[in-house]
C-alpha cells in the first residue's frame, strides 16, 4: 500500500508536465486554427516532377 | 481541364492568338496577359504542384494594383505592429483564399522572399499573418507579391487584429483544461476516501489524500476560477449583485473551510466538488464565448467595407491618403466602382450610388450634388467629388458596426433571466447556510460546520447555471449541423413563440427565372440570344445571372472574352470580335434613359449595332415554399406576405400558396409600419427575407430570419440565417426551437424540485458528504443530459421539389 505515497506524486508531477505541454502548445497557436493544418499534409513540400499528362 | 478555359482561373480563353504560358514543361493556354505571368511566377517559384493541389480555380488575375501608398508612415503605423527593430508584423485578409492549396501556395511563395521571417495562413478565416523585417523589404512589396499570385490583399488595423479575442480564447482553454484534469485527480482522491469511509482505511493515507486534494484543488480554484473572483470583485465596486457574487462567495468558502478541515484534521473536505463546480461553470462560459467570437466575424465583414485609402484633391492635383488622414472639410475623388472613404456631401457631377449597405436597397439611388453620401456606399458611375463632412467612428458605418459589436456582446435574454435566477438562489442558499450553522451552533456545535457545508454542497447552483446555456447550445448546434446559423440566441426562443411569419417575396418565396416564352428576339434566333447571354453571365454569381445561364444551358456554347462587370449595371464582353453588353436598358445601349419600350427590368442585350433581345424576368416559387405554408399554417400560424413588388404579381404568388393577406408594392418604412401594427397587436412576429432588400425591416422583426447567402449586412440584421437556402430548414428550425423552450423548462424545474428537496434534508444533517457530492453532480448531468436530447428526434422533411410548386410564374 505504501506505493501509492510513490506513485500519486509521481503521477502529480507528470500531470504538471502535462500542463505545462499544453500551455506551451496553446502559447504557441497549436489551438487558434483547427481546421486548416489538417489539410496541410496533403500537399507536397517539393515540385513534383513534371506531369505527363494534363493537370 | 478544357483547352477552351483559363489554365490559372478558368475563365473562357480568347479564340484568337492564344496566350500561352508554360507550366511544369508544357504549354498552358491561358486567358489574358495577367493571369500568363501569375501562373508562370508561380513555375519560376517551383510551385507548380499548386494546380494539381487546389480545388477550386484561381482569382482572375486583372494586373498589379498600385500598393505604394501602404508605406506611408501614417497608414504603417495602424496596420504594422513593430515588436523590435528588425521584426514586424501585419495581419492581412486575403479575398481568394479558397482551399488549403491557396493557403500552401501563399505561404511558399512568401516565405521565398528576402526579408520574411515567418508566414502564417489560415485559410478558415481568409487570414495570412507575416512577420517580416522592415529594413530589407517593403509592406507594399509583400501586398505586390500576393496580388502577383493573384490575391487580393487587405491588410488589417491593429485594432481588426483579434490579438484580444486570440488571448481570451486561449486563456479561457488553458483554464478550462486546468480545472478539467484537477478535477479528474480530486475526484480520484475524493472516490479514494468515500470508499475509506466504509471499508476502513488507514488514517495517515487518509491525510495523505487529504493533502493531494488540497494540491491539486488549489490551482482550479485559484487560476481556473479567477475570472469568477475578477467578476466578483467588479460587481462589488459596481454595488450590484448578480452571478459572479455568489459563485466567487461559494467557491472561496468551500475551498477555505476545506482548507481548515485539512490543516485542522476536521471531517468534512470538497475538493472535488469545488473543482467540479468551477470546471462546470467554465464550460458554459467556454461555449457562450465560441458563439460569440463567431459573430466576431461578421463586424470585420462590416468594417472591410470602409475603404482604407483615399485620394484627397490638393493644390498639385489629387494625393491618395489614408483615410484616417482625412479631415473634414477635405475633397476626395471617388472613382466609378469605388467606396466612399467617409460621409459627405455630394460635390459633383450628379450620379448613381449604390447604398444597399444602408438601406438594404440594391437598386441604385440618384444624388445632386449637395446631397448627403454615407462611407461604405459604392458609386456607380463615376468619378465624382465629394466634400467630407463625417470621418472614422462619426460615420453611420461606424455605427452600424458598433451597434453589431454591441448586439454581439450582449448575452441572450433567456441566459441572463437564468443567471438572474441562480444568483437568487445562490442568495438564498447562502442564507440557509448561515441559518442551518447557527442552529446547529445552538443545538451541537460539533455538527454545525459539517452541516453547513452540507447544504452548500447538496444544493446545486450549476443545475441553474447549466440550465440554459446547455439547452441554448445544444439548439444552436444541431441547427447549425442542418444549415440554419443562429446569430442571435434570443431568435430562438422568439422563433419558438412567433404566431405570425412574414415573407418577403422576391428571393424569399420565389427565385428569378426567364422563361424562353418570354423572350423578345429583335434580331438574330433565340438560341444564338440565349447563348451569347448565358457566355456574358458566366462568372455571374448573383441570381438573376445564373437564372439567365440555366435559361441558356441548352444553347450553342459561346465563350466571352474580356469580361466587364459593372456593379449595379450589367456586363459587357466580346464573343466572336463583337463587343456585347448585358444588362440594364441604359448601361446596354450607352444611353441614360434610353429604350422605354417593354418592361422597365427587362435585362437588355445589344451590340453596337442595338438591341439583340429583351429578357423579362419572370418568378418561380421555391421548391419547398408550398410545404413551408401548408406546414406553418396547419401549426396554426398566419403567413402573410410584404413585397414591394406590384400588386399584380403578388396577388399572383399570394393565390398560388394560398395566403389570404399580403401588401404590395410596400416600401421600407410601409414595411416597418406594417410591423409595428402587428406586434402592437401583441403578434410575435417573424420577418423572412432574403436579407438584401430588407435589412432595416429585418431588424424591426422579433425575430429575422435570412435567406441565403445575404450581404453582410444579412448576417448582422438577422437573427437566424438559412445557409443552406431551403426553405424547408425553416420548419426544423421552429421544431428545434420549440422542443429547446420545452427542454429549458424541464432543466429549471428539475432544477428547483431536486434544490427543494436536498438542501432541507442536508439542513437537518440527513445527507452524508459522499451523497451530497453525488446528489449535486447527478443533478447537472441530468441537466446536461436532458440538453442533449434535443435534436434527436429529428423530423424528416421531404427534399425533393414537390410538384405542386414547379415552375410557376
Amino acid at each position: 500500500m505504501n506505493i501509492i505515497l510513490l506513485l500519486i506524486p509521481i503521477s502529480l508531477v507528470l500531470l504538471g508536465v502535462g500542463i505545462w505541454a499544453f500551455f506551451w502548445a496553446v502559447n504557441h497557436a497549436q489551438f487558434d486554427d483547427l481546421d486548416t493544418p489538417s489539410l496541410t499534409p496533403l500537399s507536397e513540400d517539393r515540385p513534383a516532377a513534371p506531369d505527363a499528362e494534363e493537370p | 481541364m478544357n483547352a477552351q478555359a483559363c489554365f490559372h482561373c478558368g475563365e473562357a480563353n480568347p479564340d484568337s492568338a492564344p496566350i500561352l504560358a508554360r507550366v511544369q514543361g508544357r504549354q498552358h493556354a491561358v486567358c489574358c496577359p495577367g493571369c500568363k505571368a501569375a501562373a508562370e511566377w508561380i513555375e519560376t517559384l517551383g510551385l507548380a504542384d499548386y494546380y494539381r493541389l487546389r480545388s477550386g480555380p484561381a482569382q482572375r488575375h486583372d494586373g498589379v494594383a498600385d500598393h505604394a501608398a501602404w508605406d506611408r508612415p501614417a497608414l504603417a503605423r495602424l496596420h504594422v505592429r513593430s515588436t523590435s527593430a528588425d521584426r514586424a508584423q501585419v495581419i492581412v485578409l486575403v479575398d481568394g483564399l479558397r482551399c488549403s492549396a491557396c493557403a500552401w501556395l501563399i505561404e511558399r511563395a512568401l516565405r521565398g522572399i528576402d526579408g520574411v521571417l515567418d508566414v502564417g495562413v489560415n485559410a478558415l478565416a481568409r487570414r495570412v499573418s507575416l512577420e517580416f523585417d522592415p529594413r530589407r523589404i517593403k509592406l507594399s512589396s509583400l501586398l505586390a507579391a500576393l496580388s502577383r499570385l493573384g490575391y487580393v490583399p487587405h491588410p488589417l488595423t491593429a485594432g481588426m487584429i483579434d490579438s484580444q479575442r486570440q488571448r481570451e480564447s486561449r486563456a479561457a482553454l488553458k483554464r478550462l483544461v486546468v480545472a478539467g484534469l484537477g478535477t479528474m485527480q480530486a475526484m480520484m482522491m475524493a472516490v479514494a476516501l468515500y470508499a475509506g469511509v466504509f471499508d476502513g482505511i488507514d488514517p495517515a493515507v487518509r491525510e495523505f489524500f487529504r493533502w493531494i486534494g488540497f494540491l491539486v484543488a488549489t490551482p482550479v480554484v485559484l487560476y481556473s476560477a479567477q475570472p469568477f473572483f475578477r467578476g466578483a470583485v467588479r460587481e462589488w465596486r459596481a454595488r450590484r449583485l448578480s452571478m459572479d457574487t455568489p459563485v466567487a462567495l461559494a467557491i472561496a468558502l468551500i475551498y477555505l473551510a476545506s482548507m481548515i478541515n485539512v490543516f485542522v484534521g476536521g471531517h468534512e473536505i470538497y475538493f472535488d466538488s469545488v473543482s467540479m463546480f468551477v470546471l462546470f461553470l467554465l464550460l458554459g462560459r467556454h461555449l457562450a464565448m465560441r458563439a460569440r467570437h463567431r459573430a466576431g466575424d461578421v463586424v470585420d465583414a462590416l468594417a472591410r467595407l470602409q475603404p482604407v485609402l483615399a485620394e484627397r484633391r490638393e493644390a498639385a492635383g489629387y494625393t491618395t491618403i489614408a483615410v484616417h488622414e482625412l479631415e473634414a472639410g477635405d475633397i476626395v475623388r471617388v472613382g466609378s466602382g469605388a467606396a466612399i472613404p467617409a460621409d459627405g456631401e455630394l460635390l459633383g457631377p450628379r450620379c448613381r450610388i449604390d447604398e444597399s449597405l444602408l438601406s438594404g436597397e440594391s437598386t441604385p439611388i440618384a444624388r445632386e450634388p449637395g446631397q448627403a453620401l454615407i462611407a461604405g456606399s459604392l458609386v456607380i458611375d463615376g468619378p465624382i467629388e465629394v466634400i467630407v463632412r463625417h470621418i472614422g467612428a462619426d460615420t453611420v458605418l461606424a455605427g452600424i458596426v458598433r451597434m453589431v459589436t454591441r448586439a454581439a456582446s450582449e448575452r441572450p435574454a433567456l441566459a441572463r433571466l437564468a443567471d438572474a435566477r441562480a444568483a437568487r438562489f445562490v442568495v438564498r442558499v447562502l442564507a440557509a447556510t448561515l441559518i442551518t450553522a447557527l442552529a446547529w451552533a445552538w443545538f451541537d456545535p460539533g455538527r454545525a460546520l459539517p452541516a453547513a457545508l452540507a447544504v452548500l454542497v447538496v444544493s446545486c447552483p450549476c443545475a441553474f447555471a447549466l440550465a440554459v446555456p446547455s439547452a441554448l447550445t445544444r439548439a444552436v448546434a444541431v441547427l447549425a449541423q442542418r444549415g440554419v446559423l443562429v446569430v442571435d440566441a434570443d431568435a430562438l426562443e422568439a422563433l419558438a413563440r412567433a404566431d405570425r411569419f412574414i415573407f418577403d417575396k422576391t428571393g424569399t418565396l420565389t427565385e428569378p427565372n426567364f422563361e424562353r416564352a418570354r423572350v423578345e428576339v429583335i434580331r438574330g434566333s433565340l438560341e444564338q440570344a440565349l447563348g451569347i447571354a448565358a457566355a456574358l453571365e458566366q462568372s455571374n454569381s448573383h441570381p438573376l445571372g445564373l437564372a439567365l445561364r440555366r435559361a441558356g444551358a441548352s444553347a450553342p456554347l459561346k465563350t466571352a472574352t474580356a469580361l466587364r462587370h459593372v456593379q449595379g449595371a450589367g456586363v459587357e464582353g466580346d464573343i466572336e470580335g463583337i463587343r456585347y453588353r448585358l444588362g440594364r436598358a441604359d448601361f446596354s445601349l450607352h444611353a441614360p434613359g434610353a429604350d422605354t419600350a417593354g418592361d422597365g427590368d427587362a435585362l437588355v442585350l445589344a451590340d453596337p449595332d442595338g438591341v439583340i433581345a429583351r429578357f423579362p424576368p419572370s418568378e418561380q416559387l421555391r421548391p419547398a415554399a408550398a410545404t413551408l405554408i401548408r406546414s406553418l399554417g396547419d401549426a396554426g400560424i398566419k403567413c402573410e406576405i410584404l413585397s414591394g413588388d406590384r400588386a399584380a404579381r403578388v396577388a399572383h404568388i399570394a393565390g398560388l400558396l394560398a395566403i389570404d393577406e399580403f401588401t404590395a408594392a410596400a416600401s421600407p418604412v410601409d414595411k416597418l409600419a406594417r410591423l409595428a401594427v402587428l406586434r402592437a397587436q401583441g403578434h410575435v412576429v417573424a420577418m423572412v427575407g432574403d436579407g438584401i432588400n430588407d435589412a432595416p425591416v429585418l431588424a424591426a422583426a422579433d425575430v429575422a430570419i435570412a435567406i441565403g447567402e445575404g450581404s453582410a449586412m444579412a448576417h448582422a440584421a438577422s437573427g437566424i440565417l438559412l445557409a443552406s437556402s431551403r426553405l424547408e430548414s425553416l420548419l426544423e428550425a421552429r421544431h428545434v426551437a420549440a422542443e429547446m423552450l420545452v427542454r429549458l423548462k424541464q432543466n429549471l424545474n428539475w432544477a428547483l424540485a431536486y434544490n427543494l428537496s436536498a438542501v432541507p434534508l442536508a439542513a437537518l444533517g440527513f445527507v452524508p458528504p459522499w451523497l451530497a457530492a453525488i446528489g449535486m453532480s447527478a443533478s447537472s448531468i441530468v441537466v446536461i443530459l436532458n440538453s442533449l436530447r434535443i435534436g434527436r428526434h429529428a423530423t424528416a422533411w421531404p427534399d425533393a421539389p414537390r410538384p405542386v410548386s414547379e415552375a410557376v410564374a
